[in-house]
């Protein structure tokens, strides 16, 4: 069953997020990155209704973290998993270490699984909560927001989206001269407040 | 000065380690308690709550979250005075006024990120800190 409308402002998403990241960066750890984020907009890739979330794809096939946060538009949604939208970082694995101390993160051990995935979703969860602000301080409803869920080159399962929104934006963030972190994001209509 | 212990409850290993590096750098003494999910920190809470002045809470966590857990805090008499702050990636006012409406006592409420003097200044009447002189 459907849920949910298609979003018309979806690029207006895009820009939320991009500018949210741009500015949680420069507030966590004095971070510009090397040149303006790269947007795209693509059609999601759906299997066994969810979307796919590949993080090889984006590194030229080298080991890469993901982690994924779904929203919702209210907590009654959230209890049902009524997905209204779904945004997804992906970090190279050899970088995300590095990024989590540029970030002003206490040192992460990069030979631990676990500390590098914890690394990835810590830095999806801020990623998401700041978007989720932006949204809000545009005019749109207060999102619920899921706790991060983080897996290694890809969301073997897919990540659950708003089944009557077809299409993601995929950002590039580059850092040091480099495609180092890439966040996917789609999203249903959000009501105005 | 309180030197009980600082409960921090967040899924995020790398997040703990953060808030409790900034607060030990900001010149708190207190020690303290880690629990990554609200279930675990409802365990520490009943066996150690004498230990604990203050509980500092993320929102967004696997199958319990902040919020959960509070609610069910405030229901039980015997911890229902412990302060929570909340420290959370979600800033928004309804967030904010969601907390304080589970918990009209909630001490206070940082948001994600944070800097070591805007945390410090919100838990500085519950923990002990040393002078930086």
């Amino acid at each position: 069953m459907f849920f949910g409308k298609q979003n018309s402002e979806l690029d207006k998403f895009a820009d939320l997020l991009e500018e949210g990241v741009v500015a949680l960066f420069k507030e966590r750890g004095e971070l510009t990155f090397s040149s303006p984020p790269k947007k795209t907009n693509h059609s999601i890739i759906e299997f066994d209704g969810r979307m796919r979330a590949d993080g090889m794809e984006k590194f030229d096939n080298e080991p890469t973290y993901v982690s994924a946060v779904n929203f919702y538009a209210n907590e009654k949604d959230l209890e049902k998993q009524k997905t209204l939208g779904a945004l997804v970082v992906y970090v190279q694995q050899d970088y995300i270490a590095k990024l989590m101390r540029k970030l002003q993160y206490p040192p992460v051990d990069d030979e631990s699984e676990e500390a590098m995935l914890d690394s990835c979703g810590t830095l999806c969860n801020i990623v998401s909560g700041r978007f989720k602000s932006e949204i809000s301080s545009a005019g749109y409803i207060e999102l619920e927001m899921s706790h991060f869920r983080n897996y290694r080159n890809n969301a073997f399962n897919g990540v659950d989206f708003c089944y009557a929104e077809y299409n993601l934006y995929e950002i590039e963030f580059q850092l040091d001269g480099k495609k180092r972190m890439v966040i996917e994001m789609t999203m249903g209509a959000v009501p105005k407040r | 000065m309180n030197q009980g212990k600082i409960l921090i409850v967040d899924d995020s290993d790398l997040e703990r380690e953060l808030l409790i590096e900034v607060l030990k750098g900001a010149g708190v003494t207190n020690d303290f308690l880690q629990a990554k999910t609200g279930e675990d920190a409802i365990q520490l809470l009943g066996t150690r709550y004498k230990e604990i002045c203050l509980i500092l809470l993320d929102w967004q966590m696997p199958q319990m979250s902040g919020m959960e857990f509070m609610e069910a805090v405030v229901k039980v008499p015997a911890v229902a005075s412990k302060s929570i702050i909340m420290v959370t990636a979600s800033g928004t006012d309804e967030n904010k006024k969601k907390a304080y409406n589970v918990n009209p006592n909630l001490a206070g409420y940082v948001v994600k990120p944070y800097t070591p003097d805007s945390i410090l200044e919100v838990i500085r009447d519950f923990v002990s800190v040393k002078d930086s002189d």
